[in-house]
């Protein structure tokens, strides 16, 4: 001990009761800075408690080694006794020195109290005392009673005798030496929680039990000015405003004081009560015990860094995995390499060899084997898998399929993915079908044993929304008013609020509000305050955790939304914690073209295997140069269609470039212009050195990848790849710059590179930045690009199905059925006796052109290439899904699956029980016309006696056959039925009827009753605009379909609309900042509109419209039909007459050459 | 009656950081036992701007100057560090 009598080192204080800000709503600190504070203050121990579990326990333990003190852990727990009922919160701490049993124990402890989580609703976490107690044995745990727990809240109203018995119940629960009493006084006011009185009360309480007793101070965060937050905190978790809250912390004292500040707290408690003789001493030098015993060692007691691979027979290896692994990646590269020819399966085992040197040194042979084994898995229920990430990068991955993606002749490597310079376990990604991926979690979970798997969580921290509308809250404003603040809170970070309102012209009125108004000026620097700060955690979106049987006492666990567990720990606390995490993303792509697959050998008995399909099919490139990319894979949105029209691709490379340069960095480094031009022909390739060229010959010497820059590194200096890939990540920090440029230079000097060369390569390596993108990542995505497009090429009917079933892309269901309708693939309306979950292909009803096409349609153009159309046979449609009812209920839908076919309406009825509206709405859409032998005309009487329907369903037994009896049945004919009209119907086209029930036009395009105007107007159709040159002048007109507002390299914004008007692809037109201005909020707002503008060529097939003017179509229709019958009645009515004459003006402005009479008009 | 001081005076502290004594009017006063401090939270809110305290320290002392006797004290100590004599309570 030391001189001062107090048994306190000098130096600091050890605090044992701390929450971190991973507390969500509780805490307000974040740990490192906490581990920072206490190593500031002279502290050699500080513990980390978080409420409810071990949310930030990693990053403390990371942070205390960073800062050279002591960790310990434990958690903040709620409690129950045998009889379920509450015996308050107590603060559970893992002993160290144990072979990390008390660091179990206490993960144990925290995810049993999460079990009882969901057992009745709105229940929060709580562990028995009995099972507490259990894992408390061989002295692994001590439980502090403090002022939160049933013995505090005893002595805290005076109740000395009950919480005396309160404490003996609690010594004969746990097991002896397992319990300490904590003193906790915040020097409140006497009389409230936290004075000095009941800590002093609590002091006596251990002297009469002979039990030690400790001090805390309960923290809640680091410095006493975080108090503020801490207030906001209570008031975001109770959902009440501060001056409502009903237990507002007593004071701002539970802040992590240094020793001296502690120190007297103590003397206070201690002189407030009648004590024994060196009483101070003791409980300062017994808080310095329960410290020394509760100190983790990070590796002993937590396993710091030591990863954790699963155990051999659980990925299915006997032997000596590394010889497994060796064996299973030479038979691979066998038979994957076996067609390219001997020297590919040479060159393969070359690289094998290389790759393995690594894996064997790193000791991750296991690793391998458990993500190729979760692969096979994956692929054993029949789910598409596909490698992402740059484990693509790996002939190993390749050879053990777990990866897709050929890498030697795609040039990627090898170090991207793995070096002995990289010391963090790898990452592989894996992709797959989307509405698969909680089957495969759980398939996961029943293969490897839950007690080896679990899901990662992520940790959801506050934005400048979310914090605004808390920071609102919390000062009770008026949500309506916080919401309209809230929406201004983009492009800027919430802690720089209040110098955003000072620079930012566009807050200018916001400002003058705050300055005007008190209340506004605290919103402003409360939401500042909240800003970053964890807000709650929730499961991650495809990280599962794979390890060993060890797994549940190295990470707590709760349960996640879908049921099964959780860790509380997040992406940045996996390698620390050696644990080994897959992500398993679902791609809703996957399961369009599994759903593709699946139909066409439902219709053909034919299997195709998307991974073996050649990767030079000629029509898949041809689809794909025509910018008809919709539905294809990462190629489908405005920008991605005008960038393929230029690039005009044709071999699989060129996918990857593509797709590696439309990216953000790569768009505002200007790097597809440049590549573009030298691929054109525009420019020679500038190479910079000879040396250079085959580096960067597949991008004509633009630099895209970091496989190109780590290449770079290695011929500049000669470093290897795997430190190439070192120096490519620090190109990120400005600080490491001059470090690694000086090395570069002195290198490449040796290495015979002239001066002028190594500044110019320099300047392109240092603005390359953390830029680019890795081929591996890019060829990764170009595989489903190409197998997308190739099925939209060679299967489009099942392939819109596919997509139509899993809306994968960036486009409204609407559009992908007016492809399908242009594609020549016809989308058949809904109908309960063939519709069923997802959108089937079907062979076509005969006659059913005559039975749908009702309504004024553009005569087809021609498709730009031929579709083709699969293997011969009839032709098919794409039938309507069920799903797409709006306001129909599953039950409904899954009972008119079961009982389909109907006999009769009453058979439907009394079967499905359908709810009146959804009843009515299939009637007006036309699901029931078949009970109407599909005569359109009878509907009205249809949906008529539906209405009239009184009586209730007969309800008959699921599995009964249908009433062989003839029930009465209305019968639809004769003249008393020709007179019905439903008002619902009548006037409405059956495209309105559409829209409106299932927010999907099927029998005809939206656009199609403008058809005639736009012939007589002399609208260009989209599908015509490619073959326009540029600069021409052109009407468009469409439904909007999207918007977008891409960041510009000048800055100034660019509004891109897409346009459909049923003829092809959607026609983007671009509206700089001089139409913008000139048209205003119309183009934003207007659905349907009408534009002028001119061509703008683009490379062969790239083609936009600028715009010039914008109107709203329904405008122009009335203003064009007014003017029609202004001329048949001569007359001249001024005003509206004006407004059509300037509109003809303007229209007739247009050259008359350009009117494309494709708009077949049939007169009404 | 608490009669209301409100005037800055200087405190003299212990090591260890309690008030020892202090000298109001040009006359020290010493204090006597262990004084106690008591945090008491503002609704800051209702205020202009944001706090760096939501509460504010008074220390409770029972003192004396010379040999008179002795009466007693708050004490408030501001956020910059500065001392008020706040009340006497006599």
């Amino acid at each position: 001990m030391n001189g001062n009598g107090t048994g306190v080192p000098a130096g600091g204080f050890p605090h044992l009761h701390v929450a971190s800000a991973y507390s969500t709503h509780y805490g307000v600190t974040l740990p490192e800075a906490l581990a920072g504070q206490a190593r500031a203050q002279g502290s050699s121990f500080l513990a980390l408690t978080d409420r409810d579990g071990l949310y930030g326990a990693v990053k403390h333990l990371r942070a205390c080694v960073a800062e050279g003190i002591r960790a310990g852990l434990g958690a903040d727990l709620a409690v129950h006794d045998d009889d379920r009922l509450p015996l308050g919160r107590v603060v559970v701490l893992a002993h160290g020195g144990t072979s990390g049993r008390g660091y179990a124990a206490l993960c144990r402890a925290v995810s049993a109290a999460h079990q009882t989580v969901g057992a009745g609703a709105g229940s929060e976490p709580s562990i028995g005392r009995s099972e507490l107690a259990e894992l408390a044995g061989l002295r692994t745990l001590t439980v502090l009673l403090g002022p939160t727990s049933d013995v505090g809240e005893a002595i805290e109203r005076r109740a000395t005798k009950e919480a005396g018995a309160r404490l003996t119940a609690w010594q004969r629960s746990m097991p002896a030496a397992s319990v300490c009493l904590e003193i906790v006084c915040h020097l409140a006011e006497p009389g409230s929680p936290g004075s000095v009185t009941p800590a002093t009360r609590m002091l006596a309480l251990a002297e009469q039990s002979g039990l030690p007793a400790v001090l805390t101070n309960a923290v809640r965060y680091g410095e006493p000015e975080d108090a503020v937050t801490a207030d906001l905190a209570d008031a975001a978790r109770t959902l009440t405003p501060l001056a409502e809250l009903e237990q507002p912390q007593t004071n701002g004292q539970a802040w992590l004081k240094p020793a001296g500040a502690m120190r007297q707290v103590a003397r206070m408690v201690v002189d407030a009560g009648l004590h024994d003789d060196g009483a101070l001493a003791r409980l300062l030098r017994d808080t310095e015990l329960l410290a020394d015993r509760c100190t983790l060692d990070p590796q002993a007691d937590i396993g710091l860094g030591t990863p954790r691979m699963p155990e051999a027979r659980v990925i299915g290896v006997t032997g000596d995995p590394l010889a497994e692994l060796w064996k299973r990646g030479r038979s691979g590269v066998e038979e994957r390499y076996a067609a390219s020819g001997r020297p590919a399966v040479e060159s393969a085992h070359t690289r094998l060899e290389y790759e393995m040197a690594t894996v064997e040194h790193l000791g991750f042979a296991s690793y391998f084997l458990t993500v190729s084994r979760v692969a096979d898995i994956v692929r054993g229920m029949g789910v598409r898998i596909q490698a992402r990430g740059s484990g693509v990068g790996s002939v190993l991955n390749y050879a053990l399929h777990t990866s897709s993606v050929e890498p030697i002749a795609n040039g990627l490597l090898w170090e991207r993915f793995l070096s002995p310079e990289r010391q963090t376990l790898p990452d592989i990604d894996l992709d797959v079908e989307s509405a698969r991926r909680h089957d495969i979690y759980r398939t996961l979970f029943q293969t490897f044993g839950s007690d080896r798997v679990s899901l990662m969580s992520m940790t959801n921290a506050y934005r400048g929304r979310g914090a605004v509308r808390d920071a609102g809250l919390a000062l009770g404003m008026d949500p309506g008013q916080v919401s309209a603040i809230a929406k201004q809170m983009w492009r800027f970070n919430a802690r720089d609020f209040r110098r955003a309102l000072e620079e930012k012209p566009e807050l200018e009125p916001l400002a003058a509000e705050v300055r005007a108004s008190q209340q506004l000026d605290q919103l402003v620097d409360l939401t500042a305050r909240l800003d970053r700060l964890p807000r709650h955690i929730s499961v991650h979106p495809c990280g599962v955790i794979l390890s060993d049987a060890s797994l549940l006492d190295r990470t707590p666990v709760q349960a996640s939304g879908m049921g099964l567990p959780m860790s509380q720990f997040d992406k940045h606390d996996m390698d620390p914690m050696g644990l080994i995490k897959l992500d398993i993303l679902g791609v809703r792509m996957q399961s369009a073209m599994a759903h593709a697959v699946e139909e066409h050998r439902r219709l053909t008995g034919e299997s195709i295997d998307l991974d073996r399909i050649p990767l030079d099919d000629e029509p898949t490139y041809e689809l794909i140069r025509s910018t008809r990319t919709l539905g294809i894979f990462q190629l489908e949105s405005p920008g991605q269609m005008e960038l393929v029209g230029k690039l005009q691709p044709e071999v699989f490379n060129d996918l990857t470039v593509e797709i590696s340069l439309f990216r953000p960095g790569p768009m505002k480094n200007n790097m597809p212009l440049l590549y573009l031009q030298a691929r054109h022909g525009e420019v020679m390739p500038d190479y910079i050195h000879p040396r250079f060229e085959p580096i960067l010959r597949e991008t004509r010497g633009v630099v895209i990848f970091h496989e190109q820059v780590m290449r770079l590194f290695d011929e500049l200096t000669g470093c290897g790849l795997g430190k190439a890939d070192v120096f490519r990540r620090h190109l990120g920090k400005p600080e490491q710059l001059p470090l690694i440029e000086a090395y570069v230079r002195e290198q490449a000097l040796t290495r015979g590179f002239p001066p002028t060369v190594i500044d110019r390569i320099w300047t392109v390596l240092a603005g390359f930045g953390s830029f680019g993108f890795a081929k591996a990542h890019g060829a990764a995505f170009a595989l489903p690009t190409y197998q997308s497009a190739w099925l939209k090429t060679h299967h489009p009917a099942v392939f819109l199905a596919g997509l139509l079933t899993h809306d994968p892309g960036m486009w409204p269901k609407d559009l992908l059925v007016a492809e399908a309708r242009v594609l020549g693939v016809p989308v058949l309306p809904l109908d309960v006796q063939h519709s069923v979950l997802d959108y089937r292909v079907e062979d076509l009803p005969p006659g059913y052109a005559a039975l749908v096409r009702t309504e004024p349609e553009p005569t087809e153009p021609e498709p730009t290439e031929p579709v083709p159309s699969g293997p011969a046979g009839p032709r098919r449609g794409i039938r309507l899904a069920l799903p797409e009812l709006s306001g129909s209920t599953a039950a409904e839908r899954a009972r008119i699956v079961r009982h389909q076919p109907f006999s009769s309406l009453q058979d439907f009825r009394d079967r499905v029980r359908p709810r009146r509206s959804s009843f009515e709405a299939l009637a007006r859409v036309g699901a029931l016309d078949s009970f109407i032998g599909y005569d359109r005309e009878r509907r009205h009487e249809l949906l008529a006696h539906i209405q009239s329907l009184r009586g209730t369903a007969v309800t008959v037994h699921d599995d009964q056959l249908a009433f062989e009896v003839d029930l009465p049945v209305p019968r639809y004919t004769g003249d008393r039925f020709t007179a019905v009209t439903s008002l619902e119907l009548r006037g409405r086209t059956q495209t309105e009827l559409e829209l409106r029930d299932l927010s999907l036009a099927v029998s005809g395009h939206q656009l199609a009753r403008f058809y005639p105007l736009f012939a007589e107007l002399g609208v260009t159709p989209a599908s015509a605009l490619a073959d326009l040159p540029g600069g021409t002048e052109v009407l468009l007109a469409g439904v909007r379909r999207a918007t977008n507002t891409p960041p510009m390299r000048g800055g100034r914004r660019v509004v891109f609309v897409s346009l459909d008007d049923g003829t092809g692809p959607v026609a983007n037109v671009v509206f700089f900042h001089d139409a913008q201005e000139r048209i205003g909020g119309p183009v934003f707002q207007t659905r349907h509109l009408l534009v002028r503008g001119r061509t703008r060529r683009s490379g062969a097939k790239g083609v936009s419209v600028t715009g010039d003017m914008l109107w709203d179509l329904t405008d122009a229709a009335r203003l064009v039909r007014q003017r029609h019958s202004t001329e048949r009645a001569a007359e001249k009515a001024a005003g509206d007459e004006a407004r059509a004459e300037a509109l003809a003006a303007e229209l007739a402005a247009v050259a008359p050459a350009n009117v494309h009479r494709l708009w077949s008009v049939r007169s009404a | 009656m608490p009669q209301i001081i409100d005037t800055r005076v200087d405190v003299e502290l212990s090591a260890d950081g309690d008030p020892l004594a202090f000298t109001w009017d040009r006359f020290e006063h010493t204090i006597i036992g262990q004084p106690q401090a008591v945090f008491t939270r503002t609704r800051w809110w209702e205020n202009d701007g944001v706090p760096t305290r939501i509460d504010t320290e008074l220390w409770r002392v029972d003192a004396a100057r010379g040999g008179e006797e002795q009466h007693r004290y708050d004490l408030r100590r501001d956020v910059d560090g500065s001392w008020v004599l706040a009340l006497d309570w006599g």
